[in-house]
């Protein structure tokens, strides 16, 4: 992500992005930002199925220097071993306490795994348990409804491979 | 948004892709309840509609503030970046907005996928002004607090959206009145909300503030974002 007033006024901060994208791309993301979002927004995101090539575009992204701030989301103990592997420190963590409240409101606990990937949670419940039920009377596939429920998220950042998962098991318990 | 009755032919795809369920079908036709829609846009974008009957219409004010509130799409004027957040620590590297004294907490009402009267947001502030709390200059919560921090303004209270950031720092010191204060909310709110706390990474790795969370009877998950501090200004 740039940072408003200080990356922007680089010479070429949208290269300097569109640079981050590409590393990712080439690194098989399980799902990635639309490429048309690229020249616009001032964050570009990916996701990952595993810490290994994580480290391996944290390691390019330290050669290249680009100096754009880069952020990663997942296992803190994971992330911790993977950045010092490749002689970084973490910098700032945005710790969840998690939800707080009228939790009768929410959903079963495996279709919030699903809904919260997309942050701004576009995604809904209620397409969740469409999809399960599409898959069991065997009108669409798995991969096909995964995809279908990415589709809302436009950052990119919803994990298509973990939701196959997450809907087999889905459809295998009820 | 609107959908036109003359159009639709109820099929439902709208019902399915609505994240708060504002979409009934009634006598074979698509409603959107106008008080529980959020004006995200996401039945707009998503919905595939066959007969094209989900339409886009201006808004005006105050229902406008639901937009940038519920719909990632929507850039805030105030902030600049798309959704409803702010940059917070994404750039910390290059900004040094939260600094190694000082934690930065970002409470986001109605999330995850349940919505929210933006009055609510008063439930927090009011009591945050007794213990003083510096709020994110950026964040679209921000704009909408009263000169004195304390209320929503009266014109958009009634407004709901599909989830609202406060976003805020203290020095490490308050963080025990923070903590309180969420305690006290939670038992009177009708929604949800979740709680992340902003820290700096001690130079040997280590993150100070879990124990503290644990003594104080907060879980900390086991993911989080976490900047790797590669920007620099």
């Amino acid at each position: 992500m740039l940072a408003a007033g200080i990356n922007d006024k680089y010479p070429d901060p949208r290269k300097r992005l569109i640079r981050i994208a590409e590393i990712m791309k080439k690194h098989n993301p399980t799902n990635i930002m639309r490429e048309a979002a690229w020249k616009i927004s001032p964050v570009i995101t990916a996701a990952f199925t595993d810490i290994e090539t994580v480290k391996e575009i944290t390691q390019t992204l330290k050669e290249e220097d680009l100096g754009v701030s880069i952020v990663i989301s997942g296992l803190i103990s994971e992330i911790k071993e993977a950045v010092k592997e490749v002689g970084l420190n973490m910098h700032t963590v945005h710790l969840s306490l998690g939800t707080f409240g009228k939790k009768e409101l929410l959903p079963s606990k495996k279709t919030l795994e699903i809904t919260t990937m997309c942050g701004h949670h576009c995604t809904s419940s209620q397409s969740v348990e469409y999809y399960v039920k599409l898959i069991k009377n065997g009108k669409i596939s798995v991969e096909k409804a995964a995809e279908k429920l990415a589709k809302p998220c436009v950052c990119g950042i919803f994990n298509i491979s973990r939701t196959i998962k997450i809907l087999n098991e889905l459809v295998n318990q009820s | 948004m609107e959908i036109r009755e003359d159009l639709c032919t109820g099929c439902g795809r709208c019902v399915i892709v609505c994240p708060v369920q504002a979409i009934k079908i009634i006598d074979n036709k698509a409603v959107i309840d106008k008080n529980h829609c959020v004006e995200c846009s996401i039945c707009y974008r998503n919905a595939e509609c066959p007969v094209n009957a989900i339409k886009s219409r201006r808004l005006k004010w105050p229902r406008i503030i639901r937009n940038p509130f519920s719909d990632v799409i929507g850039t805030h004027k105030l902030t600049g970046i798309p959704g409803r957040g702010t940059e917070e620590m994404k750039t910390n590297d290059v900004t040094n907005r939260f600094g190694t004294d000082e934690y930065g907490i970002s409470i986001e009402l109605g999330r995850p996928g349940v919505g929210t009267l933006l009055k609510n947001i008063e439930l927090f502030t009011t009591k945050f002004s007794q213990i003083g709390v510096e709020y994110e200059e950026m964040s679209p919560v921000t704009a909408i607090l009263t000169e004195d921090k304390v209320n929503i303004k009266d014109d958009v209270k009634d407004e709901r959206v599909l989830s609202a950031i406060i976003e805020f720092k203290i020095p490490k010191n308050k963080i025990d009145q923070v903590l309180q204060i969420i305690k006290e909310v939670e038992k009177e709110i009708d929604t949800v909300f979740t709680v992340g706390i902003v820290s700096r990474v001690m130079e040997d790795g280590s993150i100070p503030i879990i124990d503290i969370l644990d003594q104080q009877g907060f879980k900390v998950e086991p993911n989080a974002k976490i900047n790797i501090g590669l920007g620099r200004a």
